[in-house]
């Protein structure tokens, strides 16, 4: 699978769920091995049911999903989400709170991984909380458990629901960083969803604007203000525009 | 509140005041025939009841909460019922059902089974039968967690690679232990509280041990010092029960937002079947089998329906709990609003002392009124020469007491969550815009918390119209309630005349648990 050049494949995905309103309806996209793609879009775009499709969380109605050469759905498969080489980073961690930070990470893995266990612990520099329950833990470092619990089981592709919402500004900028060089570091391919301009800025290889279920622009993130058209998309880059300017004036010069 | 923490403290000094006065003339008797015996049972009961419960009420929870399957609403109801009928009720009608010439005997004969009786009149048969009339605290407790998982938990297992078994094992049910530890501790103080069931099948335990030396044998002080035993007994249970809660108190940070949306898996094929049967278990066995011979008996005494005696004990029945019920809520508002009034925290301690009496069998509470009343009417008549005996033994008021200490924490515990919920800043607001307490009490918290009053209110009541141990004891002659006369008629092996009263009682509870039940749907949306 690492040697393809596109990680996910997805053609004319669509999904519904009242056969009415479609949260997703005819969306293409291809993303590239070891690239980050930055899914916005207002609320009920379709961002989550996208990551849920591709998770295996939620059935499509029509469209094809490929991981590599393996067909993750279609009209006839539909592979369930403990087969699919996909991690997925809920927006609530969702970590089970029971269960200690090690355990938590251990979940998805054989008996006996401790140096796995070890190694991503150092990986999100959580050494020392290993023994913490996820009540115990900032939300921060929450979170930093939700993507090692999701990437010691050395997924191909990561998922991440609006992984900095529940963050202060400090954190957010940290984690972005962090997540970035992880996602790099391990040579593995991501896609998050957010509704914030400046995460997708900050961290993304290419971007896609979600609205009513479609793609409105996709697009590279050094190529973000050429030939915008959309109304959405527009009216986000020129506050985009506008907050850069403010900051520029106000910067001595 | 001080004062009143003290006076409805009572029965419980009057134990520990009166171990000094030494044990009494059966004592020795008793330690050498039976006290290994009261233990012994008491722990099987408890092991068996304990085990039985967990298995009834974690799976029949599971299966409501996660998958979806035809008539599962109703199920899912009819899963609760089997606490509106009384354990002593199901034991005599298991009788009925499975003695000799048992109407399910009888059946069973007919389909071609060479069957005499099964026998339920021991140990084995007794943990059944209140494994099964007990089960719905479980069932009702680990229900409400089961359904409030948030859907990403478990889509994190099953991402993480976790089949359904994994989930449950590992994620779903440790999860609920808090809840499981919490519900088997209300199970196992209604087992040490259990006369009826445990007398009729002729099962010594602690409670029937208690009478037995009390009445039998009129030995007080050696009552005294078997309620003492159990009384170690009820607190070692509740230590264990805050031990092992609080080891597992687990937070829950995720947001509800992520639950929406009804996602039961549907049931299919041979899994949907296994589910069915699994329901039926104790649907069949603590609902429809026991009302099904109550129905049958009473069928075979019509006329005992149109008798003017079943309406009048079902009338003193009604009155006295629902005095008692008032009574009940008025004192724990009281205790409420005085603790939260009084500025002096420490002495808060005295407000919680009326709540210890739900963890506290009947027959202990009984036997420390019956030792405290005596010292109270002796002082009166030795000190001021008033002869007040007939207000304890005349009268319901000494058994209004004992309920009120008996029962005063289960309308005192949601009165005060609901109270906590509401957060002080209303009654804050309040003041700042110059209403005084009074006005802010009567204005404001009583309009907000009136439906759980109201709910409360038919909770009590529902334990009062069931109550039988202390009732039994501390009942003046002339009083006799639907339980007691359930009991006393079956007591004397006259089954078919206990049917009415038994039923009528039954219907009441359903009647009740299913206005309760709507109510707290209401109060939830």
């Amino acid at each position: 699978m690492g040697t393809d050049k596109y990680i996910l494949q997805i053609e004319e995905l669509s999904k519904s769920y009242d056969k009415k309103i479609f949260a997703l309806k005819d969306f293409s996209y291809k993303l590239e091995s070891g690239k980050i793609c930055a899914v916005v879009g207002e609320s009920g775009s379709g961002k989550s049911t996208l990551l849920k499709l591709i998770a295996g969380l939620e059935r499509s109605d029509q469209g094809q999903i490929n991981m590599g050469d393996q067909i993750l759905c279609n009209d006839q498969i539909h592979l369930s989400p403990q087969k699919r080489s996909v991690g997925l980073v809920f927006q609530d961690f969702a970590l089970f709170p029971h269960l200690r930070v090690k355990e938590n990470i251990a979940f998805g893995l054989a008996p006996g991984s401790h140096s796995k266990i070890e190694q991503m612990l150092k990986a999100v520099r959580l050494e020392g909380y290993e023994d913490r329950f996820p009540s115990e833990l900032s939300g921060g470092q929450e979170q930093r458990v939700a993507i090692a619990r999701s990437l010691v089981r050395e997924p191909d592709l990561l998922l991440l629901d609006e992984p900095f919402s529940n963050l202060d500004t400090n954190l957010k900028s940290e984690l972005r960083h962090e997540i970035k060089r992880l996602i790099k570091d391990l040579g593995l391919s991501m896609i998050f969803i957010t509704h914030d301009i400046y995460d997708a800025m900050d961290i993304a290889d290419e971007i896609i604007f979600l609205k009513e279920g479609k793609i409105v622009r996709q697009s590279a993130i050094t190529d973000i203000f050429k030939a915008v058209k959309d109304k959405y998309v527009k009216e986000n880059m020129e506050e985009l525009k506008r907050s850069a300017e403010t900051i520029l004036s106000m910067i001595p010069k | 509140m001080v004062t009143m923490g003290i006076l409805l403290g009572i029965p419980l000094f009057s134990i520990g005041i009166n171990l000094f006065d030494g044990v009494g003339d059966m004592w020795n008797h008793i330690l050498e025939y039976f006290l290994l015996e009261y233990i012994s049972n008491s722990v099987y009961l408890l092991l068996g009841t304990g085990i039985i419960c967990s298995i009834l009420g974690v799976s029949t929870a599971w299966i409501v909460s996660k998958y979806d399957f035809k008539y599962r609403k109703l199920i899912s109801w009819l899963l609760y019922m089997p606490l509106a009928i009384p354990s002593y009720i199901v034991a005599y009608t298991y009788v009925g059902l499975f003695g000799n010439g048992g109407s399910l005997i009888l059946v069973l004969q007919q389909l071609g089974f060479e069957l005499q009786k099964i026998e339920f009149m021991n140990t084995p048969g007794l943990i059944w039968v209140l494994s099964i009339s007990l089960y719905p605290y479980v069932y009702a407790s680990l229900r409400a967690m089961f359904s409030n998982y948030p859907h990403a938990l478990r889509d994190a297992a099953y991402l993480l690679g976790a089949n359904e078994n994994k989930y449950f094992f590992k994620v779903a049910l440790p999860m609920a232990y808090p809840a499981l530890i919490a519900s088997l501790f209300l199970v196992f103080m209604e087992v040490l509280n259990d006369y009826g069931a445990a007398k009729y099948f002729g099962i010594n335990t602690f409670t029937t041990g208690i009478f037995r030396t009390w009445t039998a044998l009129e030995d007080l002080s050696s009552a005294i010092y078997l309620s003492a035993i159990l009384l170690v007994l009820v607190f070692a249970l509740m230590r264990l029960n805050r031990w092992m809660r609080s080891r597992r108190s687990y937070a829950f940070k995720m947001k509800e937002i992520s639950d929406k949306g009804d996602r039961r898996i549907k049931l299919e094929g041979r899994r949907k079947y296994v589910a069915y049967f699994i329901l039926s278990i104790p649907i069949l066995f603590g609902l429809v089998l026991p009302l099904g011979q109550l129905m049958h008996w009473a069928s075979l005494n019509m006329e005992a329906l149109y008798s003017s005696e079943l309406w009048e004990v079902a009338f003193q029945s009604v009155t006295l709990a629902s005095t008692a019920a008032i009574l009940i809520l008025l004192f724990a508002l009281v205790l409420l609003y005085l603790s939260r009034w009084n500025y002096i925290k420490s002495l808060n301690f005295f407000s919680r002392i009326p709540a210890i009496g739900y963890v506290l069998p009947g027959a202990i509470i009984g036997i420390g009124i019956i030792r405290s009343s005596q010292e109270i009417i002796n002082f009166f008549q030795d000190q001021l020469g008033l002869e007040v005996g007939y207000l304890f033994y005349g009268s319901s008021f000494i058994l209004v007491y004992a309920y009120i200490f008996r029962f005063m924490a289960v309308a005192y515990n949601p009165i005060e969550a609901s109270s906590l919920k509401l957060g002080k800043g209303l009654s804050e607001s309040s003041y700042l815009l110059g209403a005084n307490r009074w006005r802010t009490m009567l204005k404001i918290d009583f309009p907000l918390i009136k439906p759980v009053i109201l709910s409360t209110f038919l909770l009590v009541f529902i334990d009062l119209m069931k109550e039988l141990p202390l009732t039994l004891i501390l009942k003046p002659y002339n009083l006799n309630t639907l339980a007691l006369n359930a009991y006393a008629y079956a007591d004397d092996e006259r089954l078919v005349e206990a049917a009415w009263p038994a039923l009528l009682l039954v219907a009441m509870i359903g009647l009740l648990m299913i206005i309760l039940n709507r109510r707290t749907k209401m109060n939830s949306n």
